[in-house]
């Protein structure tokens, strides 16, 4: 057998096997693709509103009336939107505790851990709702790479009795660097685990 | 919009295929070279105006989706899973997908190559790139793909041409 024979042989093989994934579910997934690489941008323009809100109000006078909380830290960011969802985006594994008050201050009690044991007191929700009850209450967000670094909450949608155990850990297990990755999931309210 | 969409499910419809193929020979896993070529060409919707004008757009998702092997294989701090070639021989061709007809004798065989040639045996052969297209896909010096194509070639050649018996006389 020559090269050429040989090359002809193994030709015949390519069109033996097909790929049987729909162009429907291809640009499905492009624009999910395309929808997450222009997600930093959005995080971006938020957070730069959360920071100026966050400094506006830090400006004015203490009998001011308080308005949303919008904070913004190198490590974490919590955005309030214009529905009255929460954006809560992780990006470095600092300050749990300040991420914690940050949310119950804006109405969700919240038990937030950092790459460690989450708080032993919180039991979890018996939650009967519907996979699409669940995203209206709680959205997982993804960043490029595909890590799970932003949840957004809508408070109004917690149910009553129930709260939000928020748990970040890097993803590659690798200590102190990697991607991070963030999940949520109902708790039982308390004043030991969500603070009220 | 709608000629966008329009181009892009022709090649779609066109390249699916040799692309899967081509990935399939370099990755050795179905569903893994399946995964991989659909967010390729998913990328590749999503990015349509830029690749439809890329000299090879069939190259670009080819890339695209072993790039995305990489960074899969990094992010998990664990190799991807590669067909044992011995288990691929003995396997019945309908699992390789398709109408069943693929040879698992040469597929074991090509899983057999070092990576390397199997890439350039994949791009060369299965998707049609020129030497120098598939020196570029692959970053390396084209007459380092002749010599894994010359390499490649003939250890496939010895491993799917039984030698002739010898006479016992």
């Amino acid at each position: 057998m020559n090269d050429d024979e040989l090359i002809t042989v193994l030709r015949e093989q390519r069109g033996k096997i097909s790929m049987d994934t729909p162009v429907e579910q291809i640009v499905s997934r492009g624009r999910a693709a395309r929808a997450r690489r222009r997600l930093p941008g959005v995080a971006v323009a938020l957070g730069a509103a959360a920071a100026t809100a966050f400094a506006l109000t830090s400006a004015l006078p203490a009998s001011h009336p308080a308005g949303p909380h919008n904070a913004k830290l190198a490590a974490w960011t919590v955005v309030r939107q214009a529905d009255g969802a929460i954006l809560v985006t992780i990006s470095e594994l600092k300050d749990p505790a300040g991420l914690q008050s940050t949310l119950r201050a804006d109405g969700v009690p919240a038990s937030v851990s950092f790459a460690g044991q989450q708080n032993p007191a919180c039991q979890g929700y018996p939650y009967g709702g519907s996979q699409s009850q669940r995203r209206q209450l709680l959205t997982t967000i993804a960043d490029p790479a595909g890590s799970p670094n932003a949840v957004v909450i809508h408070p109004g949608a917690i149910p009553s009795g129930a709260g939000l155990q928020i748990s970040a850990l890097f993803q590659n297990g690798q200590g102190s660097q990697g991607l991070v990755g963030v999940s949520a999931e109902l708790v039982q309210a308390s004043l030991q685990c969500t603070g009220s | 919009m709608a000629n966008q969409g329009l181009d892009f499910a022709e090649f779609y419809r066109e390249a699916k295929d040799k692309c899967l193929f081509t990935v399939l020979v370099s990755v050795g896993d179905r569903d893994t070279a399946q995964d991989l070529v659909a967010e390729a060409f998913a990328r590749a919707w999503a990015s349509w105006r830029t690749v439809s004008r890329h000299p090879a757009p069939a190259a670009w998702v080819v890339r695209t989706a072993l790039n995305s092997g990489i960074s899969r294989w990094r992010r998990r701090r664990r190799e991807l899973p590669v067909a044992d070639p011995a288990r691929v021989a003995d396997q019945p061709a309908a699992e390789w997908g398709g109408d069943g007809s693929v040879d698992p004798r040469i597929m074991a065989a090509l899983l057999r190559l070092p990576a390397r040639q199997r890439q350039v045996v994949a791009l060369r052969l299965f998707l049609d790139l020129d030497t120098a297209g598939t020196a570029q896909v692959l970053g390396i010096a084209p007459g380092t793909v002749q010599a894994h194509l010359g390499r490649a070639l003939a250890a496939l050649r010895d491993d799917l041409v039984p030698a002739p018996k010898e006479n016992q006389s």
